[in-house]
């Protein structure tokens, strides 16, 4: 069965820097895939790649065996891949529920004359719209539900906003989610709590999951399977006690043994 | 008084000085001589004592030392502001004796605004020694007053200063409120004095106790709350000690009962409102006489251009400075699809390609050629960042100016002459000739500008509307989930041509012919600066931009000449003040505001939580 | 699941129509490029192989080249203030132009008193000394009214803002002057040293274009120099390249700002007398084509450089003074001179287009 997502030997070089050294990776549907690796090494660089922000210097990318190298970012989203970013970007000045029914744009299709006009089908789809994005928000709970959906986003506590993201790309009905560091910065218990959330997405909403991740508890929790990377290539892959030992990666953390 | 808040006084008073030397050389003030705005007190006496007055008010400005807060005590605010109003006078009478020492005939050869009517008039038309008495006087005192202004409670402050405003505002009107009153035949001269058609004493002094009593009461915001609920959720007239908060603690079981019932006699009333609104614009030209109306329609063409950049600068973020395209498109492609003749130094002869459509077929042509420009233009500045695009669409806007005056399109637009021969736009059965009657003119132009508010209004709210705002607040994550700013931005621009490309086609019927000297950039400007005053992205605001700027200086032909100057002021003040704009959007609002907001935002959050399920402090109700 | 029954019922389109694929912007730029190349070529050639009776002379493209430098060298002055308030506070300071405009109109009264008194003809590299200073002094004076007034307050506002205000300034400073002095063009005076036409060969030019190309080389080596070699010219590099970081470094960030506000002030007052000089006119709306112009000058030449701002300058002025005769001539295009306006603005528009970086930039488009 061909993966859903395939990287081939891509190669992205920033000035002298190799940022990603051919590197192969691939994600089957219904697995959730942790990258991990030091800093630098490339992780977030893999997402730009995959979601067309960088176009690779060499390599190909398929998506369900197609190659979407050259495709604008939109058009990777509405293929069907959608991410969240290791800084968060919401849309700081819209309300929360209109940061998630931005994520169903790509799925709806009422133009300039649609709005103006606003027939039967515009409204229908308008609420349609609003519908999956709070579907969207209320995966996760009361947090993103209720009153606080008309607040606007950059009233949001850190972690909120981070569910916020992630609820926006959920809401373009993807069927891969990259996720670039969801737990960053957040406490022990919310950490935990999203490690859950992670693992609902794939069961409950069927999404196939590639994340980026450093807490080992969340990667160890999650993952059917483990990919490492140092300078831009892989150095390792399997499940999470696999990874965990191998020596390429113990090395590549902590540095090789002091001789004597 | 300490010394820094001296140096501050003195420093203050200077400006509040050199702005009236400005003022006064720049020309205004002679030429604001014949505006009466209460009893004999001109705009320019105004004008001579409002600098002082507001560097009183800004000179108690409360104060940080040392870490804290400090505002200033009412003896303070006294002597501070007679200090500032004081070296303001001094400065003033400086200069006029420079310039009796220097002799009026020279420094007029560098300053030409300098003449004896205007020394008169900075002299009060006495002599030079108790003008000057006058003068500190009087800067002193508004000084004062400006000081005092500051350490009043702002349940008096706000009334007092609304009331003077309009004062002010309802002489500027006298143009428009008189005629009314005649056509309603409810008598005027006890408002406006038939002899110097400015207020009269009597008038002024209702106006303002009228408009104290108003703003007191918060009736300005109750009837905000009742026209427009969505954007103004506010409570009933307060009768409590005036502090919003308050309002709702003192909110006693009895309000809240009436509250509910007045929920839906608050519908009612809204739409008494509304109807009254309408009554009002539909009868306007009646009301105001055919002078007003004809401004009235050149306001609404400037609203028109001001709703379609809106779009583009509002809606989706692209400043757009060479709007001035589009309506060059829409006037001179109506003027040839309509039967308009190009001037020539020989007479009139037809355009080399030209038709003889009504202007009601001609408009969508009209409309899809602007579309066409919109996208020509758009499609190069697509991954331009601000600054350039701005620069580069002034280049469009110019190079559309200069092809549309050519030698060489000549046999087309009629190169310098022009074009002529524009046949009005007619209704079949009602006879129209615009130039005669400009209050036909009024109505066609309104039914453009609802259908146009219609447009923006419903564009606004709709998933093309938060595509802009998203592609707006953040480029590319707005790509990132899905939308084609590609798409979107072309968008934008067509539909803001196509709008400004009506206000085009609208101008050129109203005139019945046409010059390259009405295309300059300075209608691009005037448009932007219409968006800006009323407020970026909010279609109220546009409607309050365009009867300020355009109205104003329409009604007023002395402040004509000084259009322009206060188009630049204006933009920098906003800029400088209050960038949202007068009525302004709520969420760009936000966004201009950010970064102020966003660190406090932060803080206050890392302090506040502690558990994950503890609810976020609502910022007030937010719309 | 019910959440694949909701799901199924509204299809969701997962392929990309064809009309999504087009490179819609590649297609139209590719077009536009075509067009460019055919109406360039086109038109030069033509002209240029017109029928011997109509054909132009080389002496008439030499002095035609020898204006355009002078026009050129007075652009560059003004694309130098454009560039370097740009490299430190990455803004464009719209009214540059009316900087520009101050110092011409500012040395006018003095110029004027000299004609009259004489004093210009009798001593004029004195009274042209004094003239420039005079213009340099208006200039920089309004530069720094603008730069405390219009643009600190606003240094951290998002970036619309500050364009606004200028724009504001801009139009405010124009309608100022025109207020002052009136809205009618003036004449400027020359002195008579500066008359008359010099014979080099078969080329005759005026005088007056070798003396401004001169006079603005020996300016902007002097700034190259100040730039390069002085502490405050390291400092206001070093903010250009990060202000944050340089003030950490102890670098007093608002004085730099106020420098370089200077320098470009006083560049404008140069190019303003000298202008004037050229022209022989100053109005209160003559800051604006030439302020336009010169940022052109300034972006094509790589914004942000110095030697940038220098060469897209003359090579602006030489394209705006031989390009209107040069492409229009041969496709017989009457009054060609009336378009030059287009030429510039056609130039602003590809380099931003295809090469933002401008002449000496590195070529790669901008990451945003």
């Amino acid at each position: 069965m061909t993966p859903l997502l395939e990287v081939a030997g891509v190669s992205k070089h920033f000035g002298g820097l190799y940022a990603l050294n051919a590197l192969d990776l691939h994600v089957d549907e219904g697995e959730i895939v942790s990258v991990i690796g030091p800093n630098g090494a490339g992780k977030s660089t893999v997402f730009n790649v995959i979601t067309g922000l960088y176009a690779p210097d060499a390599g190909d990318v398929r998506f369900r065996g197609e190659s979407i190298l050259g495709r604008l970012p939109s058009q990777v989203t509405k293929l069907g891949i959608a991410r969240t970013f290791q800084n968060v970007k919401l849309f700081p000045n819209m309300t929360v529920l209109e940061n998630a029914m931005v994520g169903q744009h790509c799925r709806s299709r009422t133009g300039v004359l649609g709005a103006i006009l606003r027939t039967p089908k515009t409204k229908a789809e308008e609420a349609r719209i609003r519908e999956r994005a709070q579907e969207a928000l209320a995966f996760f709970g009361s947090r993103l539900s209720g009153y606080r959906q008309d607040q606007s986003a950059n009233t949001l506590s850190y972690a909120n906003r981070r569910r916020l993201e992630m609820a926006r790309a959920m809401a373009t009905e993807p069927s891969l989610l990259l996720l670039d560091e969801p737990t960053a910065g957040m406490n022990p218990r919310e950490t935990l709590e999203l490690r859950d959330h992670i693992k609902r997405m794939r069961d409950e909403r069927g999404l196939t999951i590639l994340v980026i991740e450093h807490d080992m508890r969340v990667v160890k929790g999650v993952s059917d399977r483990v990919v490492a990377l140092d300078y831009g290539q892989r150095i390792a892959q399997g499940t999470y006690e696999e990874v965990a030992n191998d020596e390429h990666v113990i090395e590549a953390y902590l540095g090789t043994k002091a001789v004597g | 008084m300490d010394r820094s808040i001296a140096r501050t006084a003195v420093f203050t008073g200077a400006i509040a000085g050199i702005v009236v030397i400005y003022l006064a050389l720049v020309g205004m003030i002679e030429r604001l001589d014949d505006l009466p705005i209460i009893g004999r007190v001109g705009m320019d006496t105004i004008l001579i004592f409002l600098p002082a007055a507001v560097g009183g008010w800004v000179v108690t400005r409360p104060r940080v030392v040392g870490g804290e807060r400090r505002t200033t005590t009412p003896g303070a605010a006294a002597v501070t502001g007679m200090a500032e109003g004081l070296v303001a006078g001094v400065v003033v009478e400086l200069a006029l004796g420079l310039v009796s020492v220097l002799g009026i005939e020279t420094v007029r050869q560098v300053f030409s605004a300098v003449s004896p009517a205007l020394i008169e008039i900075m002299r009060f038309h006495m002599a030079p020694v108790p003008a000057a008495v006058v003068m500190i006087a009087g800067t002193t005192f508004v000084g004062l007053a400006g000081g005092v202004l500051r350490v009043l409670p702002k349940e008096v402050r706000a009334p007092i200063a609304s009331g003077l405003f309009a004062i002010v505002v309802v002489a500027l009107l006298q143009r428009v409120i008189a005629p009314a009153f005649d056509q309603m035949n409810i008598e005027r001269d006890w408002l406006y004095s038939p002899v110097t058609t400015g207020l009269t004493w009597i008038g002024g002094a209702v106006v303002f106790v009228l408009t104290a009593a108003a703003v007191r009461f918060h009736l300005g915001r109750w009837l905000a709350g009742i026209l427009m609920p969505s954007r103004y959720p506010s409570a009933a007239p307060a009768t409590a000690p005036s502090d919003a908060e308050g309002t709702n603690r003192e909110a006693s079981s009895e309000d809240r009962r009436t509250s509910l019932d007045a929920g839906i006699s608050r519908r009612g009333i809204a739409i008494v409102a509304w109807c009254v609104i309408a009554l009002i614009v539909a009868f306007l030209p009646y009301l105001v006489g055919p002078v007003v109306s004809r401004i009235l329609g050149t306001v609404g063409i400037f609203l028109l251009l001001g709703l379609g950049l809106n779009i583009v600068v509002g809606f989706a973020g692209l400043l757009d400075l060479g709007y001035v395209a589009f309506f060059a498109v829409g006037a001179y492609f109506t003027a040839i699809l309509t039967g308009g003749q190009r001037v020539t130094f020989t007479g009139y002869e037809a355009p080399a390609f030209g038709f003889h459509l009504s202007f009601y077929a001609a408009l969508p042509i009209v409309i899809a050629i602007a579309a066409l420009v919109g996208v020509i233009i758009g499609a190069p500045v697509l991954r331009l960042r601000g600054d350039y695009l701005a620069i580069v669409t002034l280049g469009f806007g110019e190079i559309a100016r200069v092809i549309f005056g050519s030698t060489w399109a000549q046999s087309l637009f009629g190169g310098s002459l022009g074009m002529s021969g524009i046949t009005a736009a007619k209704v079949p059965g009602v006879p129209m000739n615009f130039q005669a009657d400009p209050r036909h003119f009024y109505f066609l132009v309104l039914v453009f500008c609802l259908l146009a508010v219609f447009v923006s209004w419903r564009l606004q709210g709709s998933r093309v509307g938060r595509a802009w705002n998203a592609m707006r607040e953040d480029e590319q994550v707005a790509d990132a989930m899905g939308i084609s700013t590609t798409r979107f931005k072309l968008l934008a621009f067509a539909m803001g041509g196509a709008i400004g490309a009506v206000g085009g086609a609208l101008f050129a019927v109203s005139l019945g012919s046409l010059t390259i000297a009405s295309f300059q950039i300075l209608v691009s400007i005037t448009a932007l600066a219409v968006i800006i005053l009323g407020g970026l992205g909010s279609i109220p605001g546009v409607v309050v931009g365009a009867l300020v700027l355009i109205g104003l200086p329409g009604l007023l032909t002395q402040f004509v000449d000084y259009r322009l100057l206060i188009y630049g002021a204006v933009l920098i003040a906003i800029m400088l003040l209050r960038p949202q704009g007068l009525v302004p959007n709520v969420r760009v609002s936000r966004e201009l505001k950010e970064d102020e907001r966003s660190q406090d935002q932060w803080a206050k959050h890392l302090l506040e939580q502690d558990a994950t399920d503890a609810p976020e402090p609502t910022g007030g109700a937010l719309t | 699941m019910a959440e694949e029954g909701v799901r199924a019922e509204t299809p969701t389109v997962r392929k990309l129509s064809r009309l999504e694929r087009l490179p819609i912007r590649r297609i139209v730029l590719t077009v536009l490029t075509v067009a460019i190349a055919v109406v360039v070529g086109g038109g030069i050639y033509k002209t240029l192989t017109l029928p011997e009776a109509e054909r132009l002379g080389w002496t008439f493209w030499a002095n035609l080249m020898v204006i355009g430098l002078a026009l050129g060298a007075v652009y560059a002055l003004i694309a130098l203030g454009y560039t370097l308030v740009y490299g430190i506070l990455r803004m464009i300071n719209f009214a540059h132009g009316e900087v520009f405009m101050a110092g011409a109109f500012g040395s006018y009264f003095f110029a004027t008193a000299y004609a009259d008194s004489g004093f210009l003809n009798a001593h004029p590299w004195a009274a042209l000394g004094i003239l420039f200073l005079v213009g340099m002094t208006v200039s920089t004076a309004i530069a720094v009214l603008l730069e405390r007034v219009a643009y600190r307050p606003l240094r951290n506002a998002p970036r619309l803002v500050p364009l606004i205000t200028a724009i504001g300034a801009s139009l405010f400073l124009q309608n100022s002057f025109q207020g002052f002095f009136g809205s009618q063009t003036r004449g400027y005076p020359r002195p008579s040293i500066l008359d008359g036409t010099i014979q080099i060969g078969q080329v005759s030019f005026d005088k007056i274009d070798p003396v401004v190309i001169i006079t603005a080389i020996v300016v902007m080596a002097g700034l190259q120099f100040f730039v390069k070699r002085t502490k405050t010219g390291k400092a206001m590099r070093a903010v250009a390249q990060d202000r944050e970081i340089a003030s950490l470094m102890g670098i007093d960030v608002d004085r730099v700002v106020v420098t370089t506000f200077v320098l470009g002030g006083m560049l404008a007052g140069i190019a303003g007398v000298l202008y004037a000089l050229t022209f022989g006119q100053v109005g209160a709306t003559m800051g604006f084509l030439p302020g336009i112009a010169a940022f052109t000058a300034a972006v094509l030449g790589g914004i942000g450089s110095i030697p940038g701002a220098a060469i897209g300058g003359l090579t602006l002025g030489v394209a705006e003074s031989v390009g209107p005769y040069l492409l229009l001539i041969g496709i017989d295009v009457p009054s060609p001179y009336e378009l030059r306006g287009v030429i510039t603005f056609s130039i602003l528009v590809l380099v931003l287009i295809f090469r933002p970086g401008g002449i000496l930039g590195t070529g790669e488009a901008e990451k945003v």
